[in-house]
């Protein structure tokens, strides 16, 4: 707490940050809430489907939408990237202070932080493992795999050999990071309302708080029926030969595609199969 | 707990700073108790008798105050903890705190100290000047009366003219640091008192474009601390929010319309 801290800090020359830094921060807002947030709903929503509906189907489906390449660059990755960069060099300019002022606003706000770099850190873990297949010195051995080469169902048991794996750290691993997410969206949901104007009054910001716990506990409760099956979902034994096959990169034995797991495909699903 | 019998001693450990840019170091004293103190009547009695606890000879305590009744807002410390005026700091309610029945006297941390308790709060000064907190009247004839006031306006213009600068706000903030340049809840507020007011609105651009650079709005984190501590209860949130409109309505319309012309 020393005086020598210059009070009236040399503003820099205008940089193309600063010059833009309104909108930036909107931006920044703006990235988390569409297509970081809406992403997120309809991933937790897919999981879901894991305990209630067609798992398979809904992921054969994303994975078969036209372009998704530009979708996932342009949708997911810029703006994660845009988001998690400026939110921590935000993060690193606050100065969290919820022990001596304990608020349960205060609160809210530093577990903003706290669950941002969480969630960060989860995506790009989630993401580099299951999307970019790092193994991390085969720390995190859990290969994700949708179907088998003839297109054998193999997306509900993929997610339970991740899970299960090294059991409970990379259960405990997504128990945080997919709570860590639910939190910083809805959180971030009800003061981005605040920050661009919509909720004017501390009545109406309760009002817009109420939904944005409704949304939070309701993408709580699909993440915790995704995460209530993929831990228990019990793994045949072919399932995991396979999967371990195709991660070793070596071809299955041949068989009619319809013996192997006794799970017919329709013909027009087998021939997509991955190499 | 009961109020202390009249021949205890309340102890003060204060936090002291001899100079600008100087160590800080702590010293405690003893002040008889009486009813009825609060922190300043107890610094006023230590000034008196500048002895430490420990029997050294000290100097006096030096602080801020002039009105002494919450009014002017120079006396704002931090006490056991939480920022607030001592003038207004009434003994028998904060032993009540501290069952322990010590005082711990701090200056702001937001602010430079000029010594011991004693803090410059010129940035905020600074952020009306940035805001242009003021209904701009000056010039050589007559502008005749005022535009008339709606009661409605009246009313959530009279709880925003409460504010006395005295820093709450902005020593609670996570936001707002000794050196960095977040103009704070305080100047967020008067930047919409002025906007509301039917003369100073004519500044309103002004204003909201100095509210959209570096430090400003969007600065703020939505912690919420600014309106708890806030000792004249004025809707912080809410100015946070009517400015954080003002600002992307104007951001959209700079962006259609362009730069103000010269
Ligand atoms: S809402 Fe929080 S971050 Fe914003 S000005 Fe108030 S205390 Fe600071
Ligand atoms: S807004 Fe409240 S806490 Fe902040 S300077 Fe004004 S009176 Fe003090
Ligand atoms: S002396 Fe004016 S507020 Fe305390």
């Amino acid at each position: 707490m020393s005086a020598d801290a210059s009070p009236n800090a040399q503003a820099p020359q205008p940089s193309l940050l600063a010059q833009n830094h309104f909108l930036l921060r909107r931006l920044h807002s703006l990235s988390g809430i569409v297509p970081i947030g809406v992403f997120l709903i309809f991933h937790l929503f897919t999981n879901f489907q894991m305990l209630v509906g067609n798992f398979q189907h809904e992921v054969e489906f994303i994975h078969n939408m036209p372009a998704l390449i530009y979708i996932e660059i342009l949708g997911l990755w810029l703006p994660i990237g845009f988001h998690a960069v400026l939110g921590i060099a935000y993060t690193l300019g606050s100065n969290p202070n919820s022990i001596q002022y304990p608020y349960m606003d205060n609160w809210r706000y530093t577990l903003q932080r706290v669950t941002g770099i969480l969630a960060f850190l989860f995506i790009f873990v989630h993401g580099a493992k299951l999307r970019w297949g790092f193994t991390f010195g085969g720390y995190l051995d859990t290969p994700f795999y949708l179907h088998g080469p003839h297109g054998e169902p193999l997306a509900t048991a993929s997610t339970a050999i991740a899970l299960q794996h090294a059991f409970p750290w990379v259960l405990v691993g997504y128990v945080v990071g997919v709570y860590a997410c639910v939190y910083h969206w809805a959180n971030g949901l009800w003061t981005a309302a605040i920050s661009w104007g919509l909720t004017l009054s501390v009545a109406a910001q309760r009002r817009w708080g109420v939904f944005c716990v409704g949304l939070g506990l309701a993408l709580a409760v699909f993440s915790a029926g995704a995460i209530y099956k993929a831990a228990t979902y019990p793994v045949a034994d072919q399932q995991r030969e396979m999967i371990r096959l195709m991660e070793a990169g070596r071809t299955l034995p041949a068989a009619p595609h319809d013996k192997v797991l006794e799970l017919p495909l329709p013909a027009e699903e087998a021939h997509e199969a991955a190499p | 707990m009961t109020a202390p019998a009249n021949t205890k001693n309340i102890r003060f450990k204060i936090k002291r700073q001899d100079g600008p840019g100087k160590a800080s170091y702590w010293q405690t004293f003893d002040v008889p108790y009486k009813p009825n103190l609060n922190v300043i009547s107890c610094l006023q009695y230590i000034a008196e008798h500048p002895v430490t606890v420990a029997g050294e000879k000290s100097t006096p305590v030096v602080w801020d105050c002039n009105c002494l009744e919450e009014v002017c807002g120079a006396c704002t410390m931090v006490i056991n903890g939480k920022v607030r005026q001592s003038c207004s700091a009434l003994l028998d309610e904060l032993l009540k705190e501290t069952p322990g029945g010590m005082v711990t006297l701090e200056p702001m941390t937001k602010f430079p100290v000029v010594r011991d308790l004693w803090v410059d709060r010129s940035r905020m000064f600074n952020a009306l000047k940035t805001i242009q907190a003021w209904v701009p009247i000056d010039g050589t004839h007559d502008l005749g009366e005022g535009p008339k006031e709606s009661a409605e306006n009246q009313d959530v213009r009279y709880s925003l003219s409460r504010c006395m600068t005295c820093g709450c706000c902005l020593e609670a903030c996570p936001q707002f640091l000794l050196g960095n340049q977040f103009i704070g809840a305080q100047a967020i507020s008067q930047a919409r008192y002025f906007n509301l007011h039917g003369t100073g609105k004519v500044l309103a651009d002004q204003r909201l474009d100095a509210m959209m650079g570096p430090g400003g709005i969007t600065d703020c984190g939505n912690a919420q601390n600014c309106v708890k501590v806030c000792p004249k209860e004025i809707p912080l949130t809410e100015s946070i929010a009517a400015i954080g409109r003002q600002a992307t309505v104007h951001a959209v319309k700079r962006f259609f319309n362009g730069p103000p012309r010269k």
